[in-house]
């Protein structure tokens, strides 16, 4: 076997016949979180040989959105990361805003933070809940954590209309107010989530079986993370402080008191990407704390006129989503359609890293590396 | 054969294949609604009395689940050895079932039996309860084998390989009360329990029925040690390939092994049959068994409900390197705490063994937790503002 | 490994707790459809309240939340739905469709809308559901709020091509059905549109009197032209 990974021998025997098992998990398989495909060399249950394929998602996205008008790809942008679809948006607006002169209105920047750090929110509990599953829980945490996401869609339906495609930025703002009462229920989630999160982290933190599932498996070290690219709660995990929140301070960021939580980086094993996740959830309860506190009242959307036009130039907006850094790079040719638009997936690029975290480990471990890494195929294929 | 001998027969076996079966029933919606209720969910409550609106707590549920079951279609993989995936869900049923017929369930028809047939009177019952009871791995390694899917080849390597070593604590843990006893017969095992006795009450008895259970929660591939099936990793283990009836086979036969081994932890640690009221009813014996059986189950269900799986490795390690030596070093404890109260009978002498067994017991876990050379612990994290 | 901690303990404890709680607290337990939305009396009381009857969900609007968005519908004032369609089939909308699933015939004769103006009219106006992502964008850039959403999201249908196919005389609802569903939605939109025709007819008086200003002016320097011409004669 020529494949065998470094530092691994076969066992060779007299007399003795033996090869790997291959297994092509995916894309049917209950954890590979979509239609995703690892194709694996097995040696008992050790992992020799790893090959991630994908693709079987891909809608064309960039293309499409290249023939059609800047606002008509608002909507395909929910559909990247359809956990995500609000900080899906607030990228785009932010490229698309750096093509033309707009002044976005406080209220909205405070909105746009508020539906940001909620999307963050049920990003990391449903995450969370996702990857506990991976290592073998009968969908208990899965089930807290959506009866906690299901209360912020509920809210995000109300502001936007839909749970999950929300499509409620737009260049200069945001496409209509939140109706009465919404800031008050806001608010009234925010005060009860600490609760909650108190309660997961009592079931899940302290776990032995957890703690010895997740500790040294599938270590990221720091050098490997940043030469890959990864962004993210995974690349802080790793050791490295680095958050655009802090870093671009996009919107007004700036205004808000809040921590990072990152790792010393002498792991950077798959417990680490878990409590980073759960640490900046509390984090993004003190920025919407905050948020919620000081929104003034006014407009919601800058002026920006209907026909969307901007001369030729290029842009780049990123932000720090949930998954990473997620990036739009336009080029306008002064029509009212893109030359080229491209999106930086931080699923995709987290996700180049999976062989070298997998290799050496159980086939378990390798369903929970995939698991921490966090990816949608939705943004991984586009 | 005499009338006597088919007479005794009906009785000693009928009952078994009638009240286990149906117990199986309602535990599966015990489970699905404990299950649901540790989700905060409902859980079946639909499904009650047909052509109504009548719920019943969806006590009608594995009724349908079963009517399902008996109409879907068998499907099995063209490259599949076919008789081997036939025989394997019927070999997994039997040795379940048989060892039913081991516990010392005292029905009150008991009396109108010659006594000929009753396998619990058996002098080695315990010997036989284990030995047949390893018979369900050759089952499983038979249903991944045949099915010939890489998945079911894996689920049945591991369900081996773990059956085979947490036998090993399992029986080692059951040996104390065989000591203790004096005999391996069931019956006898039960009597010496009688008027609160029981085995679990003594410092052995504890730390033995501790180790048996966990054990036992392996041999039946209860979370966290359902590797053979974790759904995660290798879709559903040995039966992927099964489907209609002989999937609900193994299903039967995963439970009515539950029941078995909870029965065979309620004779040797919880009394049996033994309760109040018994000197006024004696047919209690029978409720108070199986209400004991059921305790246990509630708390496969709620590990189950809360815990995540181990893995591979980890589940060896923890069978030989932790249980075995724990409950070698148990029956060391046992011998001594034995000679210790029979040479000094009173409570000094009580309170003494039980420190000291506790405290070894402690100590030695401890140990075994160093030697397995364990790091992991909650971490600390940095915070930049 | 280590088993010895508390936290399996701790772990189970939660377990137990949401166990018992989700008997007696209803924050703990999931309804399978939220109607947060709605007064406590109005909730869901036991199992059987949901589904409805059949067909009744059909007809009961309130069935979702009054924020939720579906599938777009047309607009139409009190009367006839032909005869007072707001939609002037300038298909603004078909254009900006991002997944191009709306299919608009203009009509070749004008007819008088609700305003009395002779306007042109969709002689069909098609949304293919099967497509639509209920994306809103094309009620963001009609000019004449001729296109809302609906929030009907029963519409399951054995026939997969036609019954798909929303016409144009199934997609025509009153405006007062408009009110029923998003409340405050349409009440903030007939707001702005009121203010607007004020506006526009505030617009249109001043540009009026305007005209007859400049008029008079004009003529006034006419006037003034011919005195003058006069002088010089
Ligand atoms: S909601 Fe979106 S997809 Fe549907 S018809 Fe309107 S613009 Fe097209
Ligand atoms: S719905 Fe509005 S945008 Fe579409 S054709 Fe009618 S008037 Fe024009």
């Amino acid at each position: 076997m020529t494949t065998a990974a470094p530092n691994y021998e076969l066992l060779q025997q007299e007399g003795l016949e033996t090869s790997l098992l291959e297994i092509s998990m995916g894309p049917h398989h209950p954890s590979t979180h979509g239609v995703f495909r690892m194709d694996v060399k097995l040696d008992g249950e050790t992992v020799v040989e790893l090959r991630p394929v994908f693709g079987y998602l891909h809608r064309n996205h960039e293309k499409l959105a290249e023939n059609m008008t800047y606002l008509s790809s608002m909507p395909f942008t929910d559909r990247l990361d359809y956990f995500n679809s609000m900080t899906n948006n607030w990228a785009y607006a932010l490229a698309a805003e750096k093509l033309i002169e707009v002044e976005v209105p406080e209220r909205a920047e405070y909105l746009r933070v508020i539906m940001a750090e909620l999307t963050r929110l049920v990003n990391h509990v449903t995450l969370v809940g996702f990857f506990v599953n991976d290592l073998g829980a009968l969908g208990t945490p899965l089930m807290y954590a959506f009866r906690e996401r299901e209360k912020i869609l509920d809210l995000f339906e109300q502001a936007s209309g839909a749970r999950m495609m929300c499509n409620y930025f737009r260049f200069g703002g945001l496409r209509n107010d939140v109706p009465e009462g919404w800031l008050d229920r806001t608010r009234e989630l925010v005060d009860r989530f600490p609760a909650f999160l108190d309660e997961y982290e009592q079931l899940l933190c302290e776990n032995e079986i957890i703690l010895s599932r997740t500790q040294g498996v599938g270590n990221l070290s720091r050098e490997l993370a940043v030469n890959a690219g990864i962004t993210g709660p995974m690349l802080r995990a790793s050791g490295v402080n680095y958050d655009l929140r802090k870093v671009d301070a996009y919107g007004i960021y700036d205004r808000f008191k809040f921590r990072v939580p990152y790792t010393d980086g002498d792991t950077g094993d798959c417990y680490d990407r878990f409590m980073i996740r759960m640490l900046e959830m509390r984090e993004s309860v003190a920025i919407l704390k905050q948020a919620l506190a000081d929104i003034p009242e006014g407009d919601i959307i800058g002026k920006v006129s209907k026909v969307f036009k901007p001369k030729p130039a290029e842009a780049y907006g990123r932000i720090e989503g949930p998954k990473g850094e997620l990036g739009f790079y336009l080029i306008a040719d002064g029509t009212t359609k893109p030359y080229r638009y491209r999106v930086r997936p931080p699923s995709l690029i987290n996700l180049t890293v999976l062989r070298d975290m997998c290799l050496g480990g159980k086939i378990a471990d390798a369903c929970i590396i995939l698991g921490s890494i966090d990816i949608v195929l939705g943004e991984v294929d586009r | 054969m005499s009338l006597e001998l088919i007479k005794d027969i009906l009785l000693a076996t009928v009952p078994l294949l009638v009240i286990f079966p149906s117990l199986f029933a309602f535990t599966t919606w015990m489970e699905r609604k404990a299950l649901a209720r540790i989700q905060n969910r409902i859980g079946p409550n639909k499904i009650g009395i047909p052509c109504t609106r009548i719920g019943l707590f969806g006590l009608g549920q594995p009724a349908a689940d079963g009517i399902k079951m008996i109409f879907k279609e068998d499907i099995v993989p063209r490259g599949a050895d076919k008789l081997f995936h036939l025989l394997a869900p019927i070999l997994a049923l039997i040795p379940a079932m048989l060892i039913l017929c081991f516990l010392p369930l005292e029905f009150p028809w008991g009396k109108f039996m010659s006594g000929q047939v009753q396998a619990f009177l058996l002098d080695s019952a315990v010997i036989f309860f284990f030995a047949i009871s390893g018979l369900a791995t050759l089952a499983i390694f038979m249903a991944g084998w045949a099915s010939r899917n890489k998945y079911s080849l894996l689920g049945g390597m591991r369900a081996v390989a773990q059956m085979v070593s947490y036998e090993i604590p399992l029986v080692l843990s059951a040996v104390v009360v065989v000591m203790m006893a004096g005999s391996l017969n069931a019956k006898e095992i039960a009597d010496v329990q009688t008027g609160f006795n029981w085995f679990v009450l003594t410092p052995w008895g504890l730390a033995a029925f501790i180790v048996f259970f966990v054990a036992a929660l392996a041999e039946t591939n209860r979370s966290p040690f359902d590797l053979p099936e974790a759904e995660s990793e290798i879709i559903a283990g040995y039966f992927t390939e099964y489907s209609g009836f002989k999937f609900a086979l193994f299903f039967l036969g995963e439970y009515i092994a539950m029941f078995a081994i909870s029965g065979l932890a309620v004779t040797l640690f919880l009394g049996a049959g033994d309760g109040p009221f018994l000197a006024v009813a004696p047919w209690l014996s029978v409720v108070w068994f199986i209400a004991k059986i059921f305790g246990l189950i509630a708390v496969m269900i709620w590990l189950r409900g809360t815990l995540p799986r181990l893995r591979v490795d980890q589940l060896m390690a923890f069978a030989w390197k932790f249980l075995l030596p724990l409950s070698i070093f148990n029956i060391l404890l046992a011998g001594m705490s034995h000679h210790v109260t029979v040479a000094y009978p009173g409570t000094t002498a009580q309170v003494v063994t039980w420190t000291v067994s506790l405290v070894g017991m402690y100590v030695m876990a401890k140990g075994l937790d160093k030697i397995s050379r364990s790091t992991a612990k909650p971490r600390e994290y940095l915070y930049a503002e | 490994m280590s088993i010895l901690g508390g936290g399996i303990f701790k772990g189970m404890a939660v377990t137990l707790r949401n166990f018992v709680g989700s008997y007696f607290s209803k924050e703990r337990f999931i309804t399978t459809n939220e109607y947060s939305w709605r007064p406590e009396s109005e909730l869901p009381q036991s199992i059987g309240d949901y589904p409805k009857e059949e067909g009744e969900q059909l007809s009961d609007t309130t069935t979702v939340n009054h924020y939720s968005r579906n599938f777009p519908m047309l607009l139409h004032d009190t009367g006839e739905p032909m005869d007072t369609i707001r939609c002037v089939a300038c298909q603004i909308c078909e254009r900006e469709c991002p997944p191009q699933c709306i299919y608009i015939e203009k009509s070749t004769e004008k007819k008088e809308n609700a305003d009395g103006k002779p306007q042109f009219y969709p002689a069909k106006f098609d949304i293919d559901v099967s497509v639509c992502m209920s994306c809103q964008i094309c009620v963001e850039v009609c000019p004449f709020d001729a296109i809302v959403m609906n929030s009907q999201f029963e519409l399951s249908t054995p026939d997969r091509f036609g019954g798909l196919l929303v016409r144009r005389d199934d997609l025509l609802k009153s405006n007062d059905y408009y009110h029923k569903i998003h409340p405050q939605e349409a009440a903030t939109r007939d707001e702005r549109m009121a203010a607007d025709k004020a506006a526009k007819e505030a617009k249109k008086k001043a540009a009026a009197e305007k005209a007859k200003a400049a008029a008079e002016a004009k003529a006034a320097a006419a006037e003034a032209a011919n005195e003058s011409k006069e002088d010089t004669e």
